[in-house]
């Protein structure tokens, strides 16, 4: 990808999000569906466009217009897993693509040149294939560059080559929104300047756009103007950039898993280095004979075969002595270090006798490349202050401790300060449960507690009587607080009680609890939460 | 205090590791900016490099996390040592970036042993001790920390420290038996520099200033009792007039090292001489 232009055919399934939860709940395609997020319409399917149904209605407009449309949630999940499930049919058909968002891919035009006379007759047959594939409508789109491409296919239209200026310059503003979510803000402020179609935009100066904007505005910029020459990251076909090891015998010693890491590491490294890639992350599934498998991906800031039999091996031993495989505990990786201390003997024994555990140890290992990226992508940040060597310490930590002891801090979606709490081992993908963006009605406010906990007590009333709470509120005055030691403190303040109720759509992941914010007599505070009649600390301002 | 002594003080001074000229003697190198609701709590206007700091009382978890907060925006590395599960919503509030804090959730008995690693490549170490460290092991930690000038935060007394900053009262707000919710804490904190007061955390999670302007007065009263759990020689806070914060003995006690101690000295000889 040089100087010629990344003419490039995008294919987009229009209202996929509607597409997607159709597929999932096996829905005939005349049934009318919309997707709902945050309580509005995000997609709807004909059937239901056809009823009067709009992108940003509410549920009740869209039960006043089409009373047996299918509502449901939008899921990113049934998203993605729906749309690369369906493409795997182009595997087979073009060498190269890449996948923008879920309902949406990019195909390099260079890419179908030598293996069909024309565009158009490409696209036909691609479509065709897809369509017959999956049962999807698809719309193509073709363009001098990929953003200009995703332009088109929402009209279905072919630019011509030489075009793209032209087409680009007559589009609203409105449309750079297709580029990202974080550009809608910049769009607001285009608007407000007066620019109202790409056109406009483009003719501003780019060392202005640059100024005002910073590198972000000129990215946008350079998206308008048909310059954007970045090359897209190639859909990689995952299987290939995989090793699997079947053991002959199952296994828990960490000697030999160590070994057999390393070579399959050497091997799987090899593979991407052939690819001119180079691996950041990398995920390592391991499997037991009784079919139970762990599966944890790792971030390696200098992936090297050791690095990887490292973590193969941690990974291991967590595992095992968490289900109880290695022995009893015996080899729990969080006592190790201070038995080692005062037992010197314990330790040039690797792991208990491998007899006694073939029954249940390890029997395949698989690596997989979790990441990949250019060369140049993957070199470390100029201005932070020696990350080689904080990576260095914190390694040998986790060597010494075990990976679970070293943890950096992240933040998820929830209600209380134990929900939002994302603590992940250095150096693994933080993996979010509960989506920081969806809305936490009754999430606690700052000021929030400093440390989290989770430990039964009682709250009495001056009668000695636990305190009952009411979603009204509490029943009596709190008057004590009573640790399970015994230890009393008095409590001289508290605050409103608010009751949360959460998933009561579902039973088995309702909940609903009552929170209290109390001052002791020594001026501490702690954040209190009812559950099933029981209350928790579960914070402490300290 | 003898004039005498100076001569092989400052031989002495000249072999030590770290400082190269009077003026690193006086000046130190720069400390750790800090924000400036907290800086005038500290005898040099930030947290201080290469030195033992303690904060004690309660909300000190609190005060030592805001403390940090702007040196993790300046991209140097922090770590939390036995603090249990800190709440990462509270962190963020009090202004630390969280690209640059790692939590150890290590045995409590072995955070000397994780102190001493981390001392390589941190810049920051915020540990709540298990236990205090023999004589001879803090001896070492406070030269190693010296020698790589990281700024160590204890959570508990412990001697050796140049600063100590005791909260000695803290004043909840914004609830009232059964309505509202906490809103703000009324801290009184005392260090080296006198008594302060100021909210943490103030009503955004950051600390603030106090709401009615009542400053600390030039001269502080003398404690009436010393709390309990400092022990004897721990270098308690003596509450001095404000203008001499300068001479404070910090290291001026019998368990403090060698190192810290002719440091003092030349300042209390030159200060004698002058």
């Amino acid at each position: 990808m040089s100087a010629e232009p990344a003419r490039t055919l995008v294919l987009t399934v229009p209202d996929w999000p509607a597409v997607a939860a159709a597929a999932e709940r096996d829905l005939d395609p005349s049934t009318p569906v919309a997707v709902l997020h945050t309580g509005k319409v995000v997609a709807a399917n004909a059937p239901a466009r056809a009823a009067g149904i709009t992108v940003g209605n509410n549920r009740r407009a869209v039960g006043f217009r089409c009373p047996e449309a299918q509502v449901v949630a939008w899921d990113e999940d049934v998203d993605n897993r729906h749309f690369s499930a369906g493409v795997g049919a182009l595997e087979s058909l073009v060498a190269r693509f890449t996948l923008l968002a879920p309902g949406t891919l990019a195909i390099p035009l260079s890419s179908l040149r030598h293996g069909y006379a024309d565009e158009p007759s490409a696209v036909e047959a691609l479509i065709s294939a897809l369509v017959v594939e999956t049962g999807w409508e698809f719309f193509p789109g073709i363009a001098d560059t990929v953003f200009a491409a995703v332009l088109a296919a929402g009209q279905a239209r072919r630019v011509e080559p030489g075009d793209t200026v032209e087409f680009l310059a007559a589009q609203p503003i409105r449309t750079l929104e297709y580029a990202g979510a974080e550009v809608n803000e910049l769009i607001d402020v285009f608007w407000q300047l007066g620019l109202r179609t790409l056109g406009d935009l483009a003719r501003l100066e780019a060392k202005d756009v640059n100024s005002r904007f910073g590198a972000f505005g000129r990215h946008v910029h350079d998206l308008a103007t048909g310059t954007d020459r970045s090359a897209l990251p190639d859909h990689v076909r995952e299987e290939q950039l995989a090793v699997e090891r079947v053991l002959d015998e199952p296994t828990t010693r960490s000697d030999t898993l160590g070994f057999l890491a390393r070579q399959i590491g050497a091997e799987l490294l090899g593979k991407v280095r052939r690819q001119g890639l180079v691996c950041t992350q990398i995920t390592i599934e391991l499997a037991a004979v009784a079919g139970e498998s762990s599966n944890r991906t790792w971030r390696i800031e200098d992936m090297n075969e050791n690095a990887i039999a490292d973590r193969l091996r941690w990974q291991a031993e967590g595992w095992l002595a968490a289900s109880g495989h290695g022995g009893g505990g015996n080899e729990r990786v969080g006592d190790t270090p201070s038995r080692r201390q005062q037992d010197p003997d314990i330790v040039d024994e690797p792991a208990p006798d491998p007899e006694d555990f073939s029954a249940d140890g390890i029997i395949s290992l698989t690596l997989r490349a979790a990441e990949l990226t250019t060369p140049v992508g993957a070199t470390k940040s100029l201005f932070d202050e020696n990350t080689g060597q904080i990576t260095h310490t914190l390694e040998r930590l986790q060597g010494l401790f075990g990976p679970d002891a070293v943890l950096v801090p992240g933040l998820q979606g929830g209600w209380d300060p134990a929900e939002t709490n994302l603590w992940t081992p250095w150096q693994q993908t933080a993996t979010p449960v509960r989506s920081p963006r969806a809305p936490w009605p009754g999430a606690l406010h700052a000021p929030r507690p400093t440390t989290v906990e989770h430990l039964a007590v009682d709250v009495l009333a001056a009668n000695g009587r636990p305190v009952q709470a009411r979603p009204s509120g509490l029943e009596t005055e709190p008057r004590t607080i009573r640790f399970p030691s015994g230890d009393t403190e008095a409590i001289a303040d508290y605050s409103g009680s608010w009751p949360i109720e959460s998933g009561w759509w579902d039973p088995e992941k309702a909940r609903y609890r009552t929170r209290l914010q109390v001052v002791t007599e020594p001026g501490r505070a702690l954040l209190l939460s009812k559950e099933n009649g029981q209350w928790y600390i579960t914070g402490r301002y300290r | 205090m003898d004039v005498m002594s100076a001569a092989p003080v400052v031989e002495q001074l000249s072999r030590e590791m770290g400082i190269s000229t009077a003026a690193a003697l006086f000046d130190g190198i720069p400390p750790h900016p800090v924000d400036s609701v907290l800086s005038p709590m500290f005898r040099r206007g930030g947290l201080p490099r290469g030195e033992l700091v303690t904060f004690t009382g309660g909300q000190s978890l609190s005060c030592a996390l805001a403390t940090i907060a702007a040196a993790t925006k300046e991209r140097k590395w922090c770590a939390g040592i036995g603090l249990g599960e800190p709440a990462v919503a509270s962190i963020a509030d009090l202004g630390v970036d969280l690209d640059h804090f790692v939590n150890l959730a290590t045995p409590p008995e072995d955070w000397l042993r994780v102190v001493s690693i981390l001392i390589e490549s941190f810049d920051i170490l915020l540990v709540d001790p298990g236990f205090l460290p023999s004589a001879s092991e803090r001896a070492r930690l406070l030269a190693k920390i010296r020698e790589r000038r990281i700024s160590l935060i204890s959570l508990r007394p412990m001697s050796g420290s140049t600063e100590q900053i005791e909260i000695t009262d803290t004043q909840w707000s914004g609830t009232s038996h059964g309505h509202g919710r906490l809103r703000s804490c009324l801290v009184r904190a005392r260090s080296q520099t006198g008594i302060h007061r100021f909210l943490l955390p103030g009503p955004t999670g950051t600390p603030a200033e106090a709401p009615s302007v009542t400053q600390a007065p030039a001269v502080t009263p003398a404690p009436v009792v010393t709390p309990v759990h400092m022990t004897a020689d721990a270098g308690a806070p003596e509450p001095v007039p404000a203008g001499t914060s300068a001479h404070v003995p910090a290291g001026a006690s019998a368990g403090v090292p060698a190192g810290t101690r002719t440091g003092t000295h030349l300042r209390q000889v030159i200060g004698g001489v002058g």
